[in-house]
């Protein structure tokens, strides 16, 4: 029986839950050091039990009730989806009052099957629709340069790793690429490259949020949802010369 | 029994005790979901917020972290099947989606080394908590006794701070711990361990003089 063991397992000795329990407390009545030690961890203890209990405002519950219906009400209503030409095919864009929610590449399954897919992805209705002029802005100005108005790209409802591994492949310098492994170091989990490779594969805005631009680390494009070789003309059109298969 | 085996659990009651205080608050009745969770934030707004304080030392970010988990918890209530509803252990996890949220929140905003700074000069601490010149000498020390414990409890790293807030503010129990971190139990017990180690520390001689103070309290008679 050492004295630095009897400080290690003081929690689970107050717990009566510490093996050779009664071992220990015997320690403790001939070791003064000992007592002085434990005296001390409880009080401790004791001392966090005293931090006041602080009621939340009066107003904290009805806020939450408020964001919840809002949030409900706005989960009922369906996304729109509009047709958009695009350099790499059609492009199905949907769009909501805060800003374009999903982007799908034509698989050439059919229009219906298309918007099933988007409707399964954000889990509430769609409807297809015409292009207002905000958002068939937004798909030319990136074919243009590259560079879209994020403030019209909505990613609320992702998690904020998912929302953070996205705004960092933003970041990546149009033309060049990253690896999973710089993603996951931007973002301050270095050891989540697979984590964020999975966001990646899920980014439901290609192209605005440049998930193609994050590639494995020995440079080769690794994967994408709509292939290998859509994912090689997008960066083609960014002026990314080398790309490796 | 022992005479300290008898006194040490004497003492013990003065800690909440873990298997009965927090009970699931709803053992019964329907499994949780989105027609249910009115409820739900009634029966839980106070637990989460006094952990989510206690994890920030901010009422602000306290009252907006618990906000964002409650809708984050009904997002993921309405996405899930009656079976994982029925299977959902709801109180833990409610932790865990509480101290995620305090987690994003503190990583961008970096307030442990706010309580750091306020730490070296507690004078700085005392001011903000003092409300008025004409309090009483007595409740003054115990407030400023109570910002020192704050202070050192926020300088912690924020997996420690979760632990000792959960064990020892909370009152829970190792197991029930290791569920709401997602930890293995002995990770739990040497972060315990370690996040008491570092309060000793930087508590020292303060502690005796804290319990002594209360008199309501006699530690010493207590433990030995």
């Amino acid at each position: 029986m050492r004295c630095c063991d009897l400080e290690a397992l003081w929690d689970e000795i107050r717990d009566g839950a510490a093996p050779r329990r009664e071992h220990m407390l015997a320690h403790l009545r001939t070791c003064p050091p000992c007592q002085e030690m434990y005296e001390q961890l409880e009080g401790i203890a004791y001392c966090l039990t005293c931090l006041p209990v602080v009621e939340p405002p009066q107003s904290m519950v009805p806020k939450i009730l408020e964001h919840l219906h809002a949030t409900v009400r706005s989960a009922r209503k369906p996304d729109c989806v509009a047709k958009i030409g695009s350099p790499i095919g059609p492009l199905y864009v949907a769009f909501r009052d805060t800003g374009i929610t999903y982007i799908a590449l034509d698989r050439s399954e059919g229009e219906e099957s298309t918007l099933d897919r988007i409707g399964r992805r954000l889990r509430r209705g769609v409807v297809l629709a015409q292009a207002p002029k905000w958002v068939s802005d937004t798909i030319e100005a990136f074919f243009r340069h590259h560079k879209p108005n994020y403030e019209r790209i909505d990613i609320s409802e992702l998690t904020p790793f998912e929302q953070a591994a996205l705004r960092a492949a933003a970041e990546i310098p149009i033309g060049q690429v990253r690896s999973y492994g710089w993603v996951a170091t931007q973002i301050g989990a270095p050891n989540a490259a697979r984590a964020v490779g999975q966001v990646m594969a899920r980014n439901p805005v290609p192209l605005l949020y440049p998930c193609h631009r994050v590639v494995d680390s020995s440079g080769h494009l690794h994967n994408y949802e709509y292939g290998l070789d859509v994912k090689a003309r997008i960066l083609e059109l960014e002026g990314y010369v080398s790309i490796r298969r | 029994m022992s005479a300290l085996a008898q006194n040490l659990g004497d003492y013990r009651l003065t800690v909440p005790a873990p298997s009965t205080a927090h009970a699931p608050a709803r053992p019964a009745g329907p499994p949780p979901g989105p027609e249910n969770f009115e409820g739900i934030v009634d029966d839980y707004q106070r637990r989460l917020y006094g952990f989510a304080l206690r994890m920030t030392g901010n009422r602000e970010d306290a009252e907006e972290i618990v906000q964002d988990a409650f809708v984050r918890a009904y997002r993921a209530l309405a996405k899930m099947d009656p079976q994982q509803r029925a299977e959902l252990r709801l109180q833990p996890w409610l932790y865990t989606i509480t101290l995620n949220v305090t987690r994003n929140r503190l990583r961008s905003k970096r307030p442990t080394n706010v309580a750091l700074d306020a730490l070296a000069d507690p004078d700085a601490l005392l001011n903000e908590t003092q409300e008025g010149p004409d309090q009483p000498e007595a409740i003054v020390d115990r407030a400023a006794d109570m910002v020192l414990v704050e202070g050192a409890l926020l300088s912690l790293p924020m997996h420690l701070r979760a632990a000792a807030t959960l064990r020892f503010i909370e009152g829970r129990s190792h197991p029930e711990i290791a569920e709401i971190l997602n930890q293995p139990i002995g990770t739990v017990k040497s972060h315990v361990h370690r996040a008491v180690r570092i309060l000793r520390r930087i508590l020292g001689p303060q502690v005796g003089r804290i319990v002594h103070a209360d008199d309501t309290k006699e530690i010493s008679d207590a433990v030995l």
